[in-house]
């Protein structure tokens, strides 16, 4: 299911997957400051919501429910680390 | 019961081909409950201080040896220990947990400075490190050599001596270790080695360097006999990776089936969803307890 949706728009997901690697290895990197840690918590998501709006205006069903469940998922995201770690 | 449970989590006519556990008012559900999971678990601590908290194996003997080891790596001199140093480190430890605070300055308008001074050591020049949440002290000295300002004093070639503070107490409710490093480099007319001043207050659980630091037994662990009972830390990544695996084995199972229908709709990306939440938990999962100041 997962490959499928990949396999259909690649470069999208690269993307993706570039952004959420650059993410990840910024918190790690920033270890010692939770200041900073925050702010890649945030970027995270955010850049996130924006490719989720990225892709589904180029697959065309850019519809509001979508971009609320994003935002939703951005948000859980966000509260499930930084409220769990700060 | 069992149909609710089935729209829950599996794609059917009656919840419109969408597990109702995807849906928005779902996943705001999840995000107020894991919020006011936190909130229980910061009142619990408030309420029955010391059962939540963090246990640690760090020793005086450790952080000072393992900072020398690092100012030995880069070819400075050792840091030579101070009593009266590791005095003024005990009592800023001690006053951060009388007073409820965590900073290099006291809410009462405290420097660091003024605990070097009150513990009777002119300095000429002075440098604080903090850290607490801890498990042992191998992870306390990484952490402040990833920091820059931290790795700073550590490798600071003007500091000639340090003293220790390695105090255990309950800080906003949650049982913790404190760490406490201070740096300096004593006047020129000033002695290194004054006496401790006999007003002073010793905190407890630490035991007080003698003198002669070179026959001080400072090893064990400070916390060892009043270990707390859970981990906040632990524990909100029990109940984060709970949530976790709920909504990514519903997307699973929505995108399996979905697929496997062939059912149209409009929907969100279940692998987009999926890679996102896996790098939360991820870094949720291998980040460790411990912050420093």
């Amino acid at each position: 299911m997962m490959f499928t949706e990949i396999k259909q728009k690649p470069f999208e997901y690269l993307i993706l997957l570039f952004l959420l690697t650059i993410s990840a290895f910024a918190f790690i990197y920033f270890s010692y400051d939770s200041f900073i840690q925050r702010r890649v918590i945030y970027f995270s998501a955010g850049t996130y919501f924006l490719w989720s709006l990225y892709h589904h205006y180029r697959r065309g069903d850019l519809q509001p429910s979508i971009v609320i469940e994003y935002l939703l998922i951005g948000i859980l995201g966000i509260v499930l680390l930084s409220s769990t770690l700060f | 019961m069992n149909k609710f449970i089935s729209r829950l989590i599996i794609p059917q006519e009656t919840n419109n081909y969408k597990a109702l556990l995807l849906r928005p008012s779902f996943l705001t559900l999840f995000i107020v409950v894991y919020l006011l999971n936190q909130q229980l678990i910061h009142t619990l601590s408030l309420i029955k201080p010391g059962i939540l908290g963090y246990s640690s194996e760090i020793t005086q003997q450790k952080v000072l040896d393992l900072t020398n080891q690092e100012r030995l790596t880069q070819g400075l001199s050792e840091l030579k220990y101070n009593p009266v140093l590791s005095l003024s480190a005990q009592k800023k430890a001690q006053d951060m947990f009388d007073n409820n605070y965590w900073a290099h300055n006291s809410p009462q308008g405290k420097t660091p400075w003024d605990f070097f001074t009150a513990a009777g050591y002119q300095y000429s020049v002075a440098g604080e490190n903090l850290a607490k949440d801890f498990y042992n002290t191998d992870s306390v000295i990484g952490a402040w050599m990833k920091s820059p300002t931290h790795r700073d004093n550590i490798l600071n070639p003007k500091y000639e001596e340090i003293g220790i503070g390695v105090v255990n107490g309950i800080l906003n409710g949650i049982k913790t270790t404190l760490v406490v490093q201070h740096f300096a480099t004593p006047l020129a007319t000033s002695i290194t080695t004054p006496e401790v001043p006999q007003d002073s207050v010793v905190p407890e659980t630490v035991q007080v360097p003698q003198p002669e630091y070179t026959t001080q037994d400072f090893s064990s662990p400070v916390l060892s006999a009043s270990k707390p009972l859970i981990s906040p830390l632990a524990l909100s990544k029990a109940i984060g990776g709970t949530l976790f695996v709920i909504i990514v084995s519903v997307l699973f199972i929505d995108g399996y089936l979905t697929l496997k229908n062939k059912t149209h709709r409009f929907s969100s990306s279940n692998a987009g969803h999926i890679g996102f939440l896996a790098i939360i938990f991820l870094l949720m999962i291998f980040s460790h307890s411990g912050n420093i100041f």
